[in-house]
Formats: structure tokens, C-alpha cells, sequence
């Protein structure tokens, strides 16, 4: 009896996501068209981002939601007299959100590297590596003293990923393990409380962070684990929307715009959006 | 940040637990009786039906059914709705999982009562409805007040897992915080903040079951 | 005019026939007493009386008016409303006073006559300060029933069942829970209802109570009347059985 219900469920769960992929890959394109019919009178722009995940998008000291990707989507809006929505989304359910139709685009530091074929993108505007971070007297000077280490990685994060990349099998291998966590700020308290000996992360998330605790506490290692490019993603098929918004991003790259909002947020370092990749 | 700019923060979100706190109690409680009624229905149909119901509400994470809830009209029915959704779905979900808790509760506490109770009204003449109303769920609200009580403060903790869908209660909020200021100052807040909340929670439960206490 | 009469109830649970074949009639004033060993199907005979079980076959006919019919041998029963009527005829006091323990006694004997008779609130209070008089209880109208003794919760139990005026009154065994030194208190109220004319059907064990007070005993034993007559007649019976239980219920108490 007990063996049938078990089996009954497996069946139900089964055929449940089966049928929701499927619906998800079939429609892919009528939702888009339909988003793209309205687009001639949108009046609003949904950004979805995680809230935790600074300078790209975060909580200020007054409460609000700020960053260099909301600034920059800010001046999107502006210049297509859209309205501009911040909705913090939990990343585990990105995809759900934008599927559902809940979000326009994931503007959020948003690695292009690995999922080309999942979502329509923008050009990159940000180069951004991925990093080893360690505490400084920790005696860690290269990926090879990681062996035998603890190391801590974001959930469903592009560190994570790139760890996971066949050609980083060896170097994951020689951890003593790998810890997935929910946001850095609990993943510095383990590297500060000794708990984990490494955390793989982006680069820019990594010098706002090391930036914001005790000068030379930690330090990146030389030897990145991969270098990965930024850009907005947009639903599978959905290219009205992103041509819009990319052209608009040409325009704030031609007069200025991008390169002063890129320095307001210390980023000039790492964009690598120009004139020429129109 | 100040402290006090970060409490400002905080008491924002802390509305918003208030609020999921509220409304999942106003709507669960008398859901989860009707559903009791169904447990016990004389029509097998019913009964099998509530029974799934509660197993299934009781069996799975109840942030996994947060996200189906939030998801479903999309990937089951292929609506797409606004963001708005997030807090209805939110308040939904909680409905759902707690009166499938308070409807085994109802149930045990309405079971417990001796059938002289209901013997005694019905040769009194007293119908159905006026029995349950007068005799019956009086004597039961008393005695399934500690299990409820157990319930409630689940609840006050549990209005954190509004997170996944993030509905900018107060740990989403505490969290977002922490992880801007790279401090843990704002955990500790949300954390004492649940504790006095399920301090209140307790010392009402108790008074409400101090009124009770008139009778045995 | 008979005020109840059942013609051939039966009644069975699964397998078990717990009444074969009983007929009563009972006249207004008179008080009739049911008699017999556990399990022989007295109290069932009140549970059906009283609605609280239905009966298989048989009529059922409280003042000319049909709760329930024979028909084709099977018992057909009337309506919500003409049951709900019919209940207002009669009361019952059960073994285990069931009473309700989050009123107090004056909110326990007025609340039906206020919710189930329309009574104004009133009237039905002075109904009940003058039950709880008559019983001995003006003291303890406040009091909760968890407060009373045994007796007291049997007498309060009595006084319910009349604030709704019943024309007959059923009594389940009525001291059975009680220490023997209470039975007394809840006799002697029975006796005065007796002494004021009123109708009752009593299952009891109290063998001494029923001989003094009874206009007619009924003996049962296995779901059938062994005998029917009046005290003198039951309790001087030749019948092998009737004297060997009245023996040994006399020897206990």
C-alpha cells in the first residue's frame, strides 16, 4: 500500500514538472510575443536583482534600493519615459520570476558566461572574474594551497559554476569541501571566524566587501579561477525589449553617461562597454 | 548607518510580519475548522479529500509550497500576473499550511468532547448549529488553547520564510541590511524582535486561558 | 389518551438483537419502572424513546402523534420539525448528568427554554430560581457544575430537563454514578415529582426505589419483558430468573 503511494507520487511529481518544463519551452516564444506587442505602450520596467548582492544592487543607508545596475536602469527608464521597478528577487527562483512574467529582465551582475542559450542578453558591460578570497595570514599564496581547504561558494552562483567546469575538476577535487551559502556577508563571517579557509566569489563583489572590513584582513589570490563577462538578461526570445534597452545603453556610452555612473560606483576598472561593440 | 536609521528599516518590515501574523490567523482559523468538518464528514468523498489535503500541507516544506503558490498560476495555468501577486501569494500559502495544523487540532479538541455533550443538547432540543455553537466549541477552544498557543508561536517564526518570495518582511528586510553594512547587527535586531513578539504572544495566550480557567 | 406508546420495537446492532419485540403504554401520572440485568436492553429503550438511537421497527407515539411508523417492517420516522416538536413532550436524565460544564446551574436550566422554547429571558430565570428552590439548590445558581457534588449535579440534571416542561420524564439509571451515600437526595426528588403526579419511565437498579414508587415494573432480560405487573406481582413472581436477580441485587444492597 505504502509502496503504491510512494509510487503514485513519484508518478504525480513526475509528470508535474515534465509538463512544466515543457509548457516553459513551448511558450517561451508566445509570452515574449506578447510582452513585445506591449511594448510600444509600456510605461514600466521591471528589474529583478538580488538586494544582496552590493555595488550591483543593495540596500542603502536610507532603505532604499541602489546600485550601479539600478542607476543604470534608472537612466534606461528615464530616457524611455518608463517607470522604473525594483524588485528584489530571491535567486533560487530567478528563472520562475521572469517566466512568470513577475520581472522584465535580471540586471544584477548577471554572468552571461555559461548561460548563453538561456536567456536573450545584452551585450556585456562589465568583465568580471572570478576570485579566490582568503584571510591574509592564512599562508594561502596560489590555488595550490587550497588542497586539502575548506573553500565556501554562493549557491547557483557563476563562482560556483565556473568550480564546477570541467576544466577546474582537479582544483575542486582538492578541496577538503566545498560549502555552498546563501550571501556573502555570512560567508565573510566564516572566513573571518576560520570556519571556511576560502570563499570563490566576483571580483567586484570582492573588493566591496573587502573594502567595508579591516584593511589587509584578506586579499584576493593572483591566480583567478575564471574571468566571465556582465550583461542584462532578458526572457528567451524576447528581443524587442532588450534591443531597446541596449540601444539605449549605446546612447549613454556615446554621451558619457555610462563611464560617469561607472565612477560613481568605483567600477571604471571593470566595465567594458564601448561605442565600438554597436 | 546609525542604529537608529537601521530600527527605522527594520520597523518597516516589522509591519509587514504583523501583517502576514494577522491575516494568516484571521483566515486559517476558521478555514482550518471548516476543513475539521471535512475530516469528519460522513461522505467518504470529503473525508479522503481533507485527508490528502492535510497530508500534503503538513508532509512538504512550507517554503516549497510558498513558491508553488506564488508560481502555480503561471506554470499550471499559464497566467502571467504583476509582482503585486507576491504578497497575496504569500498570505495564501500561510492560510493554507496553518489550517491544515488548526484543522487536526479542532479536530482532536471536538473529538475529546464525551457524546453526553452532544446527547444531552439534542434531547434538550437544541439543533445541529446551536449545539456546536453553544456546547460544543466553547469547551473545545479551551482545550486545544495550549496546542494553538505551540501553533501561534511557530507562526511568528515561520513569517520569516516570506523571504523566498522576497515580501519585504522583516528578516528579508534584516537580511538585505546585514548584507549592504557587512554586519550582523541587524540579525540580532530581527532575532530579539521575534522573541519579544512571541513574548506578547504567550503572556495573551495565557491570559486568554486564565479567562477559561472559570470552569473544568 | 395514552401519553407514549411504543408497539414492537426492535432493534439490533450488527449482529446482536438487543430488543426482539416491546410494547409500553404508558397513562399520564403513572410511573413505570424498567428492571433487569446489563445488557438485557433497558437503556436501549430509553435511547430510542428519547431519539437518541433510531429503532429498526415499531411505532413510536408520544400523545397521538407519530414519531415514527411500522412500515413493512421497517420503522419510518417523521420530519425535522414534527421530531423536534415531539422532543419538547418529554425529558431525560442521564446516568452521567451531562451537563454543561461552561455554565453555571441557573445557565444550564435556562438555556434551552431560552434557545430551543422562546421563552422571554425573564420568565425562564424565574422558572429556574424556582426548580433549583424546589430541589434544595437556591444557593448554588452561580456555582459551575465542577463545584457541586455527585447529587447536586444529578439534582441540577433534573431540574433542566423540567424547565422545558416535558409531559414525561425518562430517567437512565440515575443513581448508578452516584456514591451510595448521595442516592438518597436524588430519590427523594424523584419521589416528590411522583407524589406531584408526574409521568416517568425509570431504568434503575435500586430495587427497594422501584417497588415504592413504581405503578407498574417492567422485568427484561435478553432484548424481551419477562414479566410486566405491578411491584407486587414482579417481586413475588414464580419465574426462576426474576427471583434469582432480585435476590442478588438485594443481597448488594
Amino acid at each position: 500500500m505504502k509502496k503504491l503511494l510512494a509510487l503514485l507520487l513519484c508518478t504525480a511529481m513526475t509528470a508535474f514538472m515534465l509538463t512544466g518544463c515543457g509548457d516553459g519551452a513551448q511558450d517561451a516564444k508566445s509570452p515574449a510575443e506578447a510582452v513585445s506587442r506591449e511594448d510600444g505602450d509600456r510605461t514600466t520596467f521591471t528589474v529583478g536583482f538580488d538586494a544582496e548582492f552590493p555595488p550591483y544592487g543593495y540596500m542603502d543607508d536610507n532603505g532604499e534600493y541602489v546600485g550601479f545596475d539600478l542607476s543604470l536602469a534608472q537612466e534606461v527608464c528615464d530616457r524611455n519615459g518608463w517607470e522604473l521597478v525594483k524588485q528584489p528577487i530571491n535567486w533560487d527562483t530567478k528563472d520562475m520570476e521572469l517566466s512568470s512574467g513577475a520581472i522584465d529582465c535580471i540586471w544584477n551582475g548577471f554572468t552571461i558566461n555559461g548561460r548563453e542559450d538561456s536567456y536573450t542578453w545584452s551585450v556585456p558591460y562589465v568583465d568580471n572574474s572570478q576570485v579566490f578570497v582568503v584571510a591574509a595570514d592564512a599562508g594561502i599564496a596560489s590555488q595550490a594551497d587550497l588542497a586539502g581547504k575548506v573553500v565556501a561558494v554562493q549557491a547557483d552562483s557563476s563562482a560556483l559554476a565556473a568550480l564546477n567546469n570541467e576544466e577546474n575538476t582537479a582544483l575542486t577535487e582538492s578541496f577538503a569541501s566545498l560549502n555552498q551559502f546563501a550571501d556573502y556577508n555570512t560567508a565573510f563571517m566564516d572566513l573571518e571566524a576560520g570556519a571556511v579557509d576560502a570563499v570563490a566569489m566576483d571580483i567586484g563583489v570582492a573588493n566591496y566587501q573587502m573594502e567595508s572590513r579591516e584593511a589587509g584582513k584578506f586579499v584576493i589570490l593572483d591566480e583567478y579561477l575564471s574571468t566571465e563577462q556582465y550583461g542584462v538578461g532578458f526572457l528567451l526570445g524576447n528581443e524587442s525589449l532588450r534591443d531597446q534597452v541596449q540601444n539605449t545603453l549605446f546612447e549613454m556610452v556615446e554621451d558619457g553617461t555610462f563611464a560617469k555612473i561607472a565612477e560613481e560606483w568605483g567600477l571604471s576598472d571593470v566595465v567594458c562597454l564601448t561605442a565600438d561593440a554597436e | 548607518m546609525d542604529v537608529i536609521t537601521m530600527l527605522k528599516q527594520l520597523a518597516e518590515g516589522m509591519i509587514v510580519t504583523g501583517q502576514i501574523f494577522f491575516l494568516t490567523l484571521l483566515f486559517s482559523l476558521p478555514l482550518g475548522l471548516i476543513i475539521a468538518f471535512g475530516r469528519m464528514s460522513k461522505n467518504g468523498l470529503i473525508r479522503t479529500v481533507s485527508k490528502i489535503y492535510i497530508s500534503i500541507m503538513r508532509g512538504t516544506p512550507l517554503m516549497l509550497q510558498l513558491i508553488v503558490v506564488y508560481f502555480a498560476p503561471y506554470y499550471v495555468f499559464g497566467v502571467r500576473f504583476g509582482s503585486g501577486y507576491r504578497m497575496v501569494a504569500v498570505i495564501l500559502g500561510f492560510v493554507l499550511n496553518y489550517a491544515a495544523y488548526f484543522a487536526e487540532i479542532y479536530r482532536a479538541g471536538i473529538q475529546a468532547i464525551p457524546v453526553g455533550q452532544h446527547e444531552a443538547a439534542q434531547v434538550l432540543g437544541f439543533s445541529k448549529g446551536q449545539t456546536f455553537f453553544r456546547i460544543i466549541l466553547p469547551q473545545v477552544i479551551k482545550r486545544i488553547l495550549p496546542p494553538v498557543t505551540n501553533e501561534v508561536i511557530t507562526l511568528v517564526k515561520d513569517t520569516s520564510l516570506a523571504f523566498v518570495l522576497t515580501v519585504a518582511e522583516m528578516f528579508t528586510l534584516a537580511k538585505q541590511i546585514a548584507a549592504a553594512q557587512t554586519t550582523v547587527i541587524p540579525l540580532m535586531v530581527a532575532g530579539l524582535f521575534y522573541y519579544i513578539f512571541n513574548l506578547l504572544v504567550a503572556f495573551v495566550m495565557e491570559l486568554i486561558e486564565k479567562k477559561l480557567g472559570y470552569y473544568r | 389518551m395514552n401519553l407514549l406508546e411504543i408497539n414492537h420495537m426492535k432493534k439490533s446492532f450488527g449482529d446482536l438483537e438487543v430488543i426482539r419485540d416491546f410494547s409500553l403504554s404508558v397513562r399520564e401520572g403513572e410511573v413505570v419502572s424498567i428492571i433487569g440485568p446489563s445488557g438485557s436492553g433497558k437503556s436501549t429503550i430509553l435511547r430510542c424513546a428519547t431519539l437518541l438511537e433510531q429503532m429498526d421497527d415499531g411505532d413510536l407515539i408520544y400523545m397521538g402523534e407519530y414519531a415514527a411508523k411500522s412500515v413493512n417492517g421497517k420503522s419510518v420516522y417523521m420530519g425535522k420539525g414534527v421530531l423536534k416538536k415531539i422532543r419538547s413532550y418529554f425529558g431525560l436524565v442521564f446516568q452521567n448528568f451531562n451537563l454543561f460544564p461552561h455554565y453555571n446551574v441557573l445557565k444550564n436550566i435556562m438555556d434551552a427554554p431560552v434557545t430551543v422554547g422562546k421563552v422571554p429571558k425573564e420568565e425562564a430565570k424565574e422558572r429556574a430560581l424556582k426548580l433549583l428552590d424546589q430541589l434544595g439548590l437556591s444557593e448554588k445558581g452561580q456555582a459551575y457544575p465542577y463545584q457541586l457534588s455527585g447529587g447536586q449535579q444529578q439534582r441540577v440534571s433534573i431540574a433542566r430537563a423540567l424547565a422545558l416542561q416535558p409531559k414525561i420524564l425518562f430517567f437512565d439509571e440515575p443513581t448508578s454514578a452516584l456514591d451510595p451515600e448521595l442516592t438518597g437526595e436524588v430519590l427523594r426528588v424523584i419521589k416528590e415529582l411522583a407524589a406531584q403526579k408526574m409521568t416517568m419511565i425509570i431504568v434503575t437498579h435500586e430495587m427497594q426505589f422501584a417497588k415504592e414508587l413504581s405503578d407498574r415494573i417492567i422485568f427484561m432480560e435478553n432484548g424481551v419483558v419477562v414479566q410486566e405487573g405491578t411491584p407486587d406481582e414482579v417481586f413475588h413472581s414464580e419465574n426462576e430468573r426474576i427471583r434469582e436477580f432480585i435476590g442478588k441485587i438485594e443481597a448488594v444492597y
